[in-house]
C-alpha cells in the first residue's frame, strides 16, 4: 500500500513530460506541523488547500509526497524554497 | 504566555520578559550555527554576553551548536538526494549560500521583534510566513538536540515530560536538560501553531 498514490501520480506525469523530467519530493519528520506544511504548500505551490492538505497527509501517512515535476533547474528551485521552509525536499529524475 | 491570535491584518502573542528573553536567546544560536553574527552585537566578532542569569545552564548548549559538522546544521540545510552524490553536491554548491542567507535573516528578524521592550509580539500577516520557517529552523535544532527521529521518541518526549511535572515518582529521575529543552521545544510547537492558525483566519 505504502508509495502507490505517489508512484502512479509520478508515472502520470512522465507520459506528458519530456524525457528529462525531474521530481520534487518532500519526505516526513517528526518536527513539522500539519498545519504549517499544508499552508507551505498552499503558499509556494498555489495548491488549493484540499490539494495541499491530501499531499500533507500523504506525507504524514505515506512518508512521501511528489509535489513537483518539471525541468532540473526548476525542481532546485523547488526544493531550496522548501529547504528554506524546514522542509526536507529531494529532487530525481521522474523515471528513477 | 497566549500564543497567537488574530488582529486584523497581524497576528499578536503576549509573552513575559523571560519567555522573551529565552526564545530570543535560542533564536540567536541558531543563527550562530548558520554562520551569522551574534545578533546584536556590535563587534560580531567577539563573545556574546548572557543576558540573563536565567540562562546560564544554556551554556553548554551554545558551545555544542558551534560544533562543525554538527547534525543539526544538516536538518537546517539538508542533501537534496538521498543517493545521488552529484545532484546533493551540485545542489549544495548552487543554494547553501542563499539558503544560509535567506534563515539568518529570517532568524534575524524575530530576535528584533523578541529584543523590543513590549509584552506583545505582533507578526503581520506578509512576515508571518517568514517567522513560522525561523521557528521551523529553531525547533529542528532542538529536535536533533532531543533525538527526535521518529513520532514515537516524541511521544516519549512528552511521557517524561508530563512525569518530570507531575514530580510524584521517586523512581522516575529525567535529565533536567532534556525536561527544559523539551518544554522549550513544546512551547515553540504550541506557538507556532497557534501563528499558522491565525494565519489561516478570516481577519
Amino acid at each position: 500500500m505504502a508509495g502507490t498514490e505517489s508512484e502512479l501520480e509520478t508515472e502520470g506525469a512522465v507520459a506528458t513530460l519530456p524525457a528529462d523530467a525531474w521530481v520534487t519530493i518532500v519526505w516526513n519528520d517528526p518536527v513539522n506541523l500539519m498545519s504549517y506544511v499544508t499552508h507551505v504548500f498552499q503558499t509556494y505551490f498555489r495548491f488549493p488547500k484540499d490539494e495541499a492538505e491530501r499531499r500533507m497527509r500523504e506525507v504524514h501517512e505515506q512518508g512521501k509526497s511528489v509535489v513537483s515535476t518539471g525541468g532540473r533547474e526548476q525542481m532546485e528551485i523547488d526544493v531550496q524554497a522548501m529547504h528554506s521552509y524546514g522542509l526536507w525536499a529531494t529532487m530525481q529524475r521522474a523515471d528513477a | 504566555m497566549r500564543g497567537f491570535e488574530r488582529e486584523g491584518g497581524a497576528a499578536v502573542a503576549l509573552l513575559d520578559d523571560e519567555e522573551r528573553t529565552v526564545i530570543a536567546r535560542i533564536v540567536a544560536d541558531v543563527g550562530l550555527l548558520l554562520g551569522a553574527e551574534a545578533f546584536g552585537m556590535e563587534h560580531p566578532h567577539e563573545p556574546s554576553t548572557p543576558g540573563a542569569d536565567a540562562l546560564e545552564h544554556l551554556t553548554w548548549f551554545e558551545e555544542s551548536l558551534a560544533e562543525p559538522d554538527d547534525p543539526a546544521l544538516l536538518k537546517l540545510l539538508p542533501s537534496a538526494s538521498r543517493d545521488d552524490r552529484e545532484v546533493a553536491d551540485e545542489f549544495r554548491r548552487l543554494t547553501e549560500g542563499d539558503l544560509r542567507e535567506t534563515k539568518i535573516s529570517r532568524l534575524r528578524g524575530v530576535w528584533q521583534d523578541l529584543s523590543e521592550d513590549a509584552e506583545t509580539w505582533t507578526v503581520d500577516l506578509e512576515g508571518a510566513l517568514d517567522v513560522a520557517a525561523a521557528l521551523t529552523d529553531v525547533r529542528l535544532v532542538l529536535a536533533t538536540r532531543l533525538g527526535l527521529e521518529s513520532d514515537e521518541d516524541a511521544e516519549r518526549l512528552h511521557e517524561d515530560i508530563a512525569r518530570a511535572v507531575e514530580g510524584d515518582s521517586a523512581e522516575f529521575h529525567p535529565d533536567p536538560e532534556r525536561i527544559w529543552l523539551g518544554m522549550l521545544y513544546d512551547a515553540l510547537t504550541w506557538l507556532q501553531d497557534s501563528l499558522v492558525t491565525s494565519m489561516a483566519e478570516a481577519p
